[in-house]
Protein backbone atom coordinates (compact mmCIF):
# COMPACT_ATOMS: atom_id res chain seq x y z
CA UNK A 1 0.00 0.00 0.00
CA UNK A 2 1.17 3.20 -1.21
CA UNK A 3 1.25 6.47 0.90
CA UNK A 4 -1.21 8.00 -1.48
CA UNK A 5 -3.57 4.73 -0.67
CA UNK A 6 -2.77 5.05 2.58
CA UNK A 7 -3.99 8.60 2.46
CA UNK A 8 -7.40 8.35 0.00
CA UNK A 9 -8.30 5.42 2.68
CA UNK A 10 -7.73 7.78 5.89
CA UNK A 11 -9.83 10.60 3.90
CA UNK A 12 -12.45 8.01 3.52
CA UNK A 13 -13.08 6.69 6.84
CA UNK A 14 -12.83 10.45 8.00
CA UNK A 15 -15.39 11.43 5.76
CA UNK A 16 -17.71 8.85 6.58
CA UNK A 17 -17.19 10.07 10.25
CA UNK A 18 -17.84 13.07 10.08
CA UNK A 19 -21.18 12.44 8.10
CA UNK A 20 -21.93 10.03 10.80
CA UNK A 21 -21.05 11.84 13.82
CA UNK A 22 -22.86 14.98 12.51
CA UNK A 23 -25.47 14.37 10.02
CA UNK A 24 -26.51 10.80 10.76
CA UNK A 25 -26.44 10.71 14.49
CA UNK A 26 -29.26 13.19 14.58
CA UNK A 27 -31.65 11.27 12.27
CA UNK A 28 -33.35 9.31 14.56
CA UNK A 29 -36.85 7.01 14.46
CA UNK A 30 -37.71 5.21 17.70
CA UNK A 31 -34.44 6.04 18.92
CA UNK A 32 -32.32 4.51 16.31
CA UNK A 33 -30.05 5.64 13.30
CA UNK A 34 -28.39 4.84 10.06
CA UNK A 35 -24.99 3.37 10.41
CA UNK A 36 -22.80 4.89 7.51
CA UNK A 37 -19.82 3.26 9.68
CA UNK A 38 -21.00 -0.27 8.83
CA UNK A 39 -21.02 0.39 5.57
CA UNK A 40 -17.26 0.85 5.32
CA UNK A 41 -16.30 -2.58 5.61
CA UNK A 42 -19.40 -3.96 3.05
CA UNK A 43 -18.40 -1.73 0.82
CA UNK A 44 -14.59 -2.24 1.06
CA UNK A 45 -15.46 -6.42 0.98
CA UNK A 46 -17.69 -5.71 -2.34
CA UNK A 47 -15.18 -3.85 -4.19
CA UNK A 48 -11.70 -4.83 -2.91
CA UNK A 49 -12.54 -8.93 -1.73
CA UNK A 50 -12.33 -10.25 1.16
CA UNK A 51 -8.49 -9.57 2.86
CA UNK A 52 -8.52 -5.93 1.90
CA UNK A 53 -12.24 -5.94 3.17
CA UNK A 54 -11.15 -7.19 6.47
CA UNK A 55 -8.14 -4.95 7.21
CA UNK A 56 -10.54 -1.65 5.88
CA UNK A 57 -13.21 -2.98 8.34
CA UNK A 58 -10.75 -3.68 11.44
CA UNK A 59 -9.58 0.32 10.86
CA UNK A 60 -13.02 1.39 10.46
CA UNK A 61 -14.30 -0.26 13.84
CA UNK A 62 -11.21 0.84 16.12
CA UNK A 63 -12.03 4.65 14.73
CA UNK A 64 -15.80 4.06 15.49
CA UNK A 65 -15.34 2.42 18.99
CA UNK A 66 -13.45 5.81 19.74
CA UNK A 67 -16.85 7.62 19.78
CA UNK A 68 -18.95 4.75 20.94
CA UNK A 69 -20.14 4.16 24.83
CA UNK A 70 -20.10 0.25 23.95
CA UNK A 71 -17.41 -2.15 24.56
CA UNK A 72 -13.86 -1.03 22.90
CA UNK A 73 -12.88 -3.16 20.49
CA UNK A 74 -16.26 -4.47 19.40
CA UNK A 75 -16.64 -2.73 16.22
CA UNK A 76 -13.68 -3.36 15.06
CA UNK A 77 -14.33 -7.27 15.37
CA UNK A 78 -17.57 -6.95 13.65
CA UNK A 79 -16.25 -4.33 11.09
CA UNK A 80 -13.87 -7.14 9.80
CA UNK A 81 -15.68 -9.94 10.16
CA UNK A 82 -18.43 -7.59 8.11
CA UNK A 83 -15.75 -6.99 5.62
CA UNK A 84 -14.30 -10.61 5.03
CA UNK A 85 -17.42 -12.10 4.82
CA UNK A 86 -18.64 -9.68 2.23
CA UNK A 87 -15.98 -9.92 0.59
CA UNK A 88 -16.60 -13.57 0.46
CA UNK A 89 -20.42 -13.40 -0.21
CA UNK A 90 -19.89 -11.44 -3.32
CA UNK A 91 -16.79 -12.90 -4.84
CA UNK A 92 -18.37 -14.41 -7.92
CA UNK A 93 -21.22 -11.57 -8.55
CA UNK A 94 -21.09 -9.96 -11.56
CA UNK A 95 -21.28 -6.26 -10.76
CA UNK A 96 -22.79 -4.89 -13.57
CA UNK A 97 -26.25 -3.81 -11.93
CA UNK A 98 -26.57 -0.86 -9.93
CA UNK A 99 -28.77 -2.28 -7.53
CA UNK A 100 -26.67 -4.47 -6.02
CA UNK A 101 -24.70 -2.57 -3.95
CA UNK A 102 -28.15 -1.30 -1.97
CA UNK A 103 -29.43 -5.00 -1.86
CA UNK A 104 -26.01 -6.18 -0.85
CA UNK A 105 -25.44 -3.22 1.88
CA UNK A 106 -28.84 -3.83 3.68
CA UNK A 107 -28.24 -7.36 3.84
CA UNK A 108 -24.83 -7.30 5.26
CA UNK A 109 -26.16 -3.98 7.59
CA UNK A 110 -28.57 -6.61 9.22
CA UNK A 111 -26.21 -9.45 9.77
CA UNK A 112 -23.76 -7.16 11.14
CA UNK A 113 -26.01 -5.13 13.49
CA UNK A 114 -27.05 -9.06 14.86
CA UNK A 115 -23.60 -10.02 15.08
CA UNK A 116 -22.62 -6.47 16.82
CA UNK A 117 -25.75 -7.18 19.64
CA UNK A 118 -25.16 -11.03 19.81
CA UNK A 119 -21.47 -9.97 20.91
CA UNK A 120 -22.87 -7.04 22.74
CA UNK A 121 -25.07 -9.43 25.01
CA UNK A 122 -21.59 -12.43 25.46
CA UNK A 123 -19.94 -9.08 26.60
CA UNK A 124 -22.46 -8.39 29.51
CA UNK A 125 -24.17 -5.27 27.44
CA UNK A 126 -27.58 -5.46 29.02
CA UNK A 127 -30.94 -5.09 26.42
CA UNK A 128 -28.65 -4.90 23.08
CA UNK A 129 -30.51 -8.19 21.76
CA UNK A 130 -34.16 -7.93 23.77
CA UNK A 131 -34.23 -3.99 23.41
CA UNK A 132 -32.20 -2.29 21.02
CA UNK A 133 -31.37 -4.89 17.62
CA UNK A 134 -35.22 -4.17 16.49
CA UNK A 135 -35.37 -0.30 16.07
CA UNK A 136 -31.67 -0.81 14.52
CA UNK A 137 -32.39 -3.02 12.11
CA UNK A 138 -35.98 -1.12 11.25
CA UNK A 139 -33.72 2.59 10.69
CA UNK A 140 -30.24 1.42 9.72
CA UNK A 141 -31.42 -1.52 7.31
CA UNK A 142 -33.15 0.98 4.84
CA UNK A 143 -30.87 3.47 5.17
CA UNK A 144 -28.34 1.48 3.72
CA UNK A 145 -30.08 1.23 0.82
CA UNK A 146 -30.30 4.72 0.35
CA UNK A 147 -26.21 5.28 1.17
CA UNK A 148 -24.81 1.83 -0.11
CA UNK A 149 -24.41 3.86 -3.87
CA UNK A 150 -22.07 6.63 -2.27
CA UNK A 151 -20.50 4.59 0.31
CA UNK A 152 -19.50 2.14 -2.18
CA UNK A 153 -18.72 5.18 -4.51
CA UNK A 154 -15.99 6.58 -2.35
CA UNK A 155 -14.41 3.25 -0.82
CA UNK A 156 -14.10 2.57 -4.46
CA UNK A 157 -12.23 5.73 -5.00
CA UNK A 158 -10.04 5.06 -1.80
CA UNK A 159 -9.25 1.44 -2.37
CA UNK A 160 -9.78 1.00 -6.21
CA UNK A 161 -5.34 0.41 -6.83
CA UNK A 162 -4.18 -2.91 -6.37
CA UNK A 163 -8.07 -4.21 -5.80
CA UNK A 164 -6.53 -7.56 -6.65
CA UNK A 165 -9.76 -9.86 -8.12
CA UNK A 166 -12.65 -7.14 -7.73
CA UNK A 167 -13.39 -4.71 -9.87
CA UNK A 168 -15.38 -1.59 -8.41
CA UNK A 169 -18.52 -2.52 -8.58
CA UNK A 170 -20.24 1.30 -9.07
CA UNK A 171 -17.92 2.93 -11.75
CA UNK A 172 -18.74 -0.24 -14.10
CA UNK A 173 -22.20 -0.68 -13.01
CA UNK A 174 -25.37 0.67 -14.58
CA UNK A 175 -23.93 -0.14 -18.57
CA UNK B 1 15.74 -21.48 -8.45
CA UNK B 2 13.71 -18.75 -8.67
CA UNK B 3 10.76 -18.99 -6.46
CA UNK B 4 7.58 -17.31 -7.09
CA UNK B 5 5.81 -15.54 -4.15
CA UNK B 6 2.57 -16.52 -2.87
CA UNK B 7 -0.36 -14.59 -2.59
CA UNK B 8 -0.60 -13.14 1.04
CA UNK B 9 -3.79 -15.53 2.62
CA UNK B 10 -6.62 -13.94 3.39
CA UNK B 11 -7.56 -16.26 6.03
CA UNK B 12 -4.12 -15.63 8.00
CA UNK B 13 -5.46 -11.76 7.42
CA UNK B 14 -8.44 -12.49 9.39
CA UNK B 15 -7.27 -14.69 12.12
CA UNK B 16 -4.56 -11.92 12.99
CA UNK B 17 -7.33 -9.12 12.85
CA UNK B 18 -10.38 -10.92 14.96
CA UNK B 19 -6.97 -11.74 17.28
CA UNK B 20 -6.07 -8.26 17.76
CA UNK B 21 -9.84 -7.07 17.96
CA UNK B 22 -10.37 -9.83 21.01
CA UNK B 23 -7.09 -8.79 22.43
CA UNK B 24 -8.74 -4.90 22.65
CA UNK B 25 -11.91 -6.06 23.89
CA UNK B 26 -10.51 -8.56 27.01
CA UNK B 27 -8.22 -5.74 27.86
CA UNK B 28 -10.96 -3.25 28.16
CA UNK B 29 -13.29 -5.61 29.59
CA UNK B 30 -10.62 -6.54 32.56
CA UNK B 31 -10.01 -2.99 32.79
CA UNK B 32 -5.69 -3.61 32.23
CA UNK B 33 -6.03 -0.88 29.60
CA UNK B 34 -8.84 1.35 30.46
CA UNK B 35 -6.87 4.69 31.19
CA UNK B 36 -5.25 4.54 28.46
CA UNK B 37 -8.69 3.77 26.12
CA UNK B 38 -10.18 6.32 28.21
CA UNK B 39 -7.13 8.75 26.81
CA UNK B 40 -7.53 7.75 23.96
CA UNK B 41 -11.24 8.33 23.42
CA UNK B 42 -11.07 11.34 25.07
CA UNK B 43 -8.39 13.00 22.83
CA UNK B 44 -10.29 11.50 19.47
CA UNK B 45 -13.53 13.46 21.19
CA UNK B 46 -11.66 16.67 21.89
CA UNK B 47 -10.22 16.59 18.44
CA UNK B 48 -13.31 16.07 16.63
CA UNK B 49 -15.27 18.12 18.89
CA UNK B 50 -14.21 21.71 16.40
CA UNK B 51 -15.70 19.87 13.40
CA UNK B 52 -19.24 18.68 15.18
CA UNK B 53 -19.46 22.29 16.35
CA UNK B 54 -18.76 24.06 12.78
CA UNK B 55 -21.44 21.27 10.91
CA UNK B 56 -23.62 21.75 13.91
CA UNK B 57 -23.90 25.62 13.24
CA UNK B 58 -23.98 24.80 9.55
CA UNK B 59 -27.02 22.56 9.83
CA UNK B 60 -29.17 24.11 13.10
CA UNK B 61 -30.05 27.52 11.23
CA UNK B 62 -31.15 25.19 7.89
CA UNK B 63 -32.42 22.90 10.22
CA UNK B 64 -34.92 25.70 11.67
CA UNK B 65 -35.36 27.16 8.55
CA UNK B 66 -36.88 23.98 6.97
CA UNK B 67 -39.07 24.13 10.18
CA UNK B 68 -40.93 27.51 9.03
CA UNK B 69 -39.33 29.35 11.63
CA UNK B 70 -37.57 32.73 10.85
CA UNK B 71 -35.01 33.56 13.36
CA UNK B 72 -36.22 30.04 14.55
CA UNK B 73 -32.62 29.31 15.84
CA UNK B 74 -33.49 32.35 18.30
CA UNK B 75 -36.93 31.81 19.39
CA UNK B 76 -35.94 27.53 19.85
CA UNK B 77 -32.89 28.63 22.08
CA UNK B 78 -35.46 31.18 24.00
CA UNK B 79 -38.05 28.29 23.77
CA UNK B 80 -35.41 25.33 25.55
CA UNK B 81 -34.45 28.31 28.17
CA UNK B 82 -38.60 28.56 29.24
CA UNK B 83 -39.20 24.55 29.26
CA UNK B 84 -36.16 23.87 31.35
CA UNK B 85 -37.23 26.84 33.77
CA UNK B 86 -40.84 25.29 33.26
CA UNK B 87 -39.31 22.13 34.28
CA UNK B 88 -37.54 23.21 37.16
CA UNK B 89 -40.42 24.57 38.63
CA UNK B 90 -42.32 21.63 37.99
CA UNK B 91 -39.78 19.41 39.48
CA UNK B 92 -39.34 22.00 42.75
CA UNK B 93 -43.28 21.09 42.88
CA UNK B 94 -42.54 16.84 42.81
CA UNK B 95 -39.83 17.72 45.29
CA UNK B 96 -41.79 19.56 47.50
CA UNK B 97 -44.52 17.54 47.59
CA UNK B 98 -42.16 14.53 47.89
CA UNK B 99 -40.76 15.82 50.78
CA UNK B 100 -44.39 17.04 52.29
CA UNK B 101 -44.72 13.06 52.39
CA UNK B 102 -41.74 12.37 54.03
CA UNK B 103 -42.26 14.82 56.83
CA UNK B 104 -45.42 13.14 57.85
CA UNK B 105 -42.90 9.45 58.73
CA UNK B 106 -40.02 11.12 60.09
CA UNK B 107 -39.16 13.71 62.48
CA UNK B 108 -36.03 14.85 61.42
CA UNK B 109 -35.05 15.55 58.25
CA UNK B 110 -31.58 16.88 58.01
CA UNK B 111 -30.57 14.67 54.64
CA UNK B 112 -33.36 15.99 52.30
CA UNK B 113 -31.76 17.41 49.41
CA UNK B 114 -33.16 17.95 45.67
CA UNK B 115 -31.12 20.29 43.64
CA UNK B 116 -30.53 22.90 46.32
CA UNK B 117 -27.67 22.97 48.64
CA UNK B 118 -25.65 21.12 45.94
CA UNK B 119 -23.43 22.75 43.39
CA UNK B 120 -24.23 22.16 39.11
CA UNK B 121 -22.61 22.75 35.90
CA UNK B 122 -25.39 23.52 33.30
CA UNK B 123 -24.99 22.17 30.22
CA UNK B 124 -26.62 21.86 26.57
CA UNK B 125 -27.17 18.87 24.69
CA UNK B 126 -25.15 18.57 21.55
CA UNK B 127 -25.48 15.38 20.31
CA UNK B 128 -27.70 12.27 21.13
CA UNK B 129 -27.20 8.58 21.32
CA UNK B 130 -23.84 7.59 19.08
CA UNK B 131 -24.53 4.33 19.36
CA UNK B 132 -28.05 2.47 18.27
CA UNK B 133 -27.59 -0.13 20.98
CA UNK B 134 -27.08 2.94 23.81
CA UNK B 135 -29.51 5.57 25.30
CA UNK B 136 -26.87 8.57 25.67
CA UNK B 137 -26.53 11.93 24.91
CA UNK B 138 -23.40 14.12 24.92
CA UNK B 139 -23.12 17.61 26.82
CA UNK B 140 -20.91 20.50 25.76
CA UNK B 141 -19.11 20.59 29.22
CA UNK B 142 -16.16 17.93 30.74
CA UNK B 143 -13.67 17.90 32.86
CA UNK B 144 -12.68 21.55 32.72
CA UNK B 145 -15.74 22.58 34.09
CA UNK B 146 -16.11 20.12 36.90
CA UNK B 147 -17.71 17.27 35.60
CA UNK B 148 -16.44 13.79 36.73
CA UNK B 149 -18.26 10.05 35.64
CA UNK B 150 -20.69 9.18 38.29
CA UNK B 151 -22.56 12.48 38.64
CA UNK B 152 -25.88 12.42 38.31
CA UNK B 153 -27.84 14.87 35.69
CA UNK B 154 -30.90 16.70 35.92
CA UNK B 155 -33.22 18.23 33.52
CA UNK B 156 -37.02 19.29 33.05
CA UNK B 157 -38.72 18.13 36.18
CA UNK B 158 -36.70 15.24 37.13
CA UNK B 159 -33.63 12.82 36.91
CA UNK B 160 -32.37 12.41 33.20
CA UNK B 161 -29.40 10.12 34.04
CA UNK B 162 -25.48 9.62 35.17
CA UNK B 163 -22.36 11.31 33.39
CA UNK B 164 -20.48 7.70 32.35
CA UNK B 165 -17.17 9.55 31.09
CA UNK B 166 -15.86 12.53 30.04
CA UNK B 167 -13.51 14.30 28.15
CA UNK B 168 -11.72 18.14 28.69
CA UNK B 169 -14.85 19.77 26.83
CA UNK B 170 -17.56 17.22 26.91
CA UNK B 171 -19.09 14.43 28.63
CA UNK B 172 -21.10 11.20 28.10
CA UNK B 173 -24.22 10.72 30.07
CA UNK B 174 -25.97 7.50 30.20
CA UNK B 175 -29.90 8.19 30.49
CA UNK B 176 -32.10 6.59 33.04
CA UNK B 177 -33.81 4.61 30.06
CA UNK B 178 -30.85 2.84 29.02
CA UNK B 179 -31.16 -0.80 29.52
CA UNK B 180 -28.04 -1.09 31.56
CA UNK B 181 -29.54 2.13 33.73
CA UNK B 182 -30.68 1.08 37.49
CA UNK B 183 -31.75 3.77 39.73
CA UNK B 184 -32.86 2.93 43.65
CA UNK B 185 -36.38 4.61 43.99
CA UNK B 186 -39.22 5.26 46.82
CA UNK B 187 -42.78 5.38 46.65
CA UNK B 188 -45.35 4.83 48.71
CA UNK B 189 -47.83 7.34 50.77
CA UNK B 190 -44.55 7.95 53.26
CA UNK B 191 -42.03 7.82 50.56
CA UNK B 192 -40.49 4.73 52.83
CA UNK B 193 -40.85 1.79 50.31
CA UNK B 194 -37.91 0.88 48.35
CA UNK B 195 -37.73 -0.27 44.60
CA UNK B 196 -35.47 -0.65 41.32
CA UNK B 197 -36.26 1.79 38.14
CA UNK B 198 -34.49 -0.24 35.36
CA UNK B 199 -34.49 1.31 32.03
CA UNK B 200 -35.90 -1.13 29.14
CA UNK B 201 -35.02 1.71 25.78
CA UNK B 202 -34.98 4.21 24.25
CA UNK B 203 -38.29 5.58 24.63
CA UNK B 204 -39.74 2.68 26.55
CA UNK B 205 -41.22 3.27 29.72
CA UNK B 206 -38.72 1.92 33.37
CA UNK B 207 -39.57 -1.04 34.83
CA UNK B 208 -40.05 -0.96 38.51
CA UNK B 209 -38.80 -4.01 40.08
CA UNK B 210 -38.97 -5.75 43.59
CA UNK B 211 -42.51 -4.19 44.74
CA UNK B 212 -44.60 -6.91 46.02
CA UNK B 213 -47.87 -8.34 44.89
CA UNK B 214 -50.75 -6.26 46.06
CA UNK B 215 -48.90 -3.11 47.47
CA UNK B 216 -51.39 -0.10 46.96
CA UNK B 217 -50.36 1.97 44.63
CA UNK B 218 -51.84 4.52 42.37
CA UNK B 219 -51.68 5.88 38.63
CA UNK B 220 -49.42 9.03 38.68
CA UNK B 221 -47.65 8.74 41.74
CA UNK B 222 -44.32 9.75 41.71
CA UNK B 223 -40.82 7.79 42.78
CA UNK B 224 -38.12 9.73 43.65
CA UNK B 225 -34.08 8.76 44.44
CA UNK B 226 -33.93 6.75 47.06
CA UNK B 227 -30.75 7.79 48.63
CA UNK B 228 -29.25 4.91 48.77
CA UNK B 229 -27.27 2.60 46.29
CA UNK B 230 -23.79 4.26 48.22
CA UNK B 231 -25.02 7.55 47.81
CA UNK B 232 -25.29 7.46 43.81
CA UNK B 233 -27.70 9.95 43.32
CA UNK B 234 -28.90 12.08 46.37
CA UNK B 235 -32.04 11.45 47.67
CA UNK B 236 -35.95 12.41 46.66
CA UNK B 237 -35.12 13.64 43.16
CA UNK B 238 -38.54 12.94 41.06
CA UNK B 239 -37.29 10.19 38.40
CA UNK B 240 -40.74 8.79 37.25
CA UNK B 241 -44.37 8.75 37.07
CA UNK B 242 -46.32 4.86 37.33
CA UNK B 243 -48.20 4.64 34.41
CA UNK B 244 -49.14 0.94 35.23
CA UNK B 245 -49.30 -1.53 37.49
CA UNK B 246 -50.90 -5.51 37.30
CA UNK B 247 -50.10 -8.81 39.03
CA UNK B 248 -51.31 -12.23 38.60
CA UNK B 249 -51.82 -14.79 41.00
CA UNK B 250 -48.48 -16.42 40.09
CA UNK B 251 -46.32 -13.27 40.07
CA UNK B 252 -43.52 -12.93 42.90
CA UNK B 253 -43.78 -9.10 41.94
CA UNK B 254 -46.20 -5.87 41.21
CA UNK B 255 -45.21 -5.26 37.28
CA UNK B 256 -45.21 -1.51 37.46
CA UNK B 257 -43.80 0.48 34.62
CA UNK B 258 -43.06 4.58 34.97
CA UNK B 259 -42.95 7.18 32.43
CA UNK B 260 -39.48 9.35 33.46
CA UNK B 261 -40.86 12.85 34.88
CA UNK B 262 -38.19 14.21 32.49
CA UNK B 263 -39.05 14.97 28.87
CA UNK B 264 -35.73 12.76 27.28
CA UNK B 265 -36.91 13.78 24.08
CA UNK B 266 -37.11 16.99 24.30
CA UNK B 267 -33.62 17.46 25.96
CA UNK B 268 -31.88 20.69 25.59
CA UNK B 269 -30.43 22.13 28.39
CA UNK B 270 -29.69 20.18 31.95
CA UNK B 271 -27.97 20.27 34.92
CA UNK B 272 -24.94 18.26 36.43
CA UNK B 273 -24.93 17.93 39.79
CA UNK B 274 -21.88 17.96 41.48
CA UNK B 275 -22.48 15.11 43.37
CA UNK B 276 -19.56 13.11 44.27
CA UNK B 277 -20.50 9.34 43.73
CA UNK B 278 -19.14 7.32 46.98
CA UNK B 279 -15.99 5.37 46.82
Amino acid sequence: MTSSDLARSTMALFVVLAVQQTLLDSVRVAGAHPEAMLLLPIAAGYVAGPERGAGFGFAAGVLADLFLPTTFGLSALVGCLLGYGTGLATRGLVRSSWWLPPIVAAGATSVGLALYAILGAVLGEPGVVTTSLAPALAVATPAAVVLATPVVRLVSWALRPGAAGHSSGVSSGAR
Amino acid sequence: MARTRRPRRPRLTIGLLVLASISIITLDYRGDAHGAIGHLKSAASDAFSPVQRVVDDVTHPIGSFLAGAVNGAEIERDNAKLRQEVGRLQGQVLAHRATANALKAIDQLNHLTWTEGIPTVTAQVIALNSSNFAATVELNVGSRRGVTAGMPVVGGAGLVGQVISTTSTTSTVRLITDAGSAVGVRYGPTSLELALAQGDGIGKPLDINFISPGTPLHTGEVLTTSGLQNGLFPPLIPVARITSFRSTASSTQENVSAQPVADLAQLDYVDVLQWPPAG
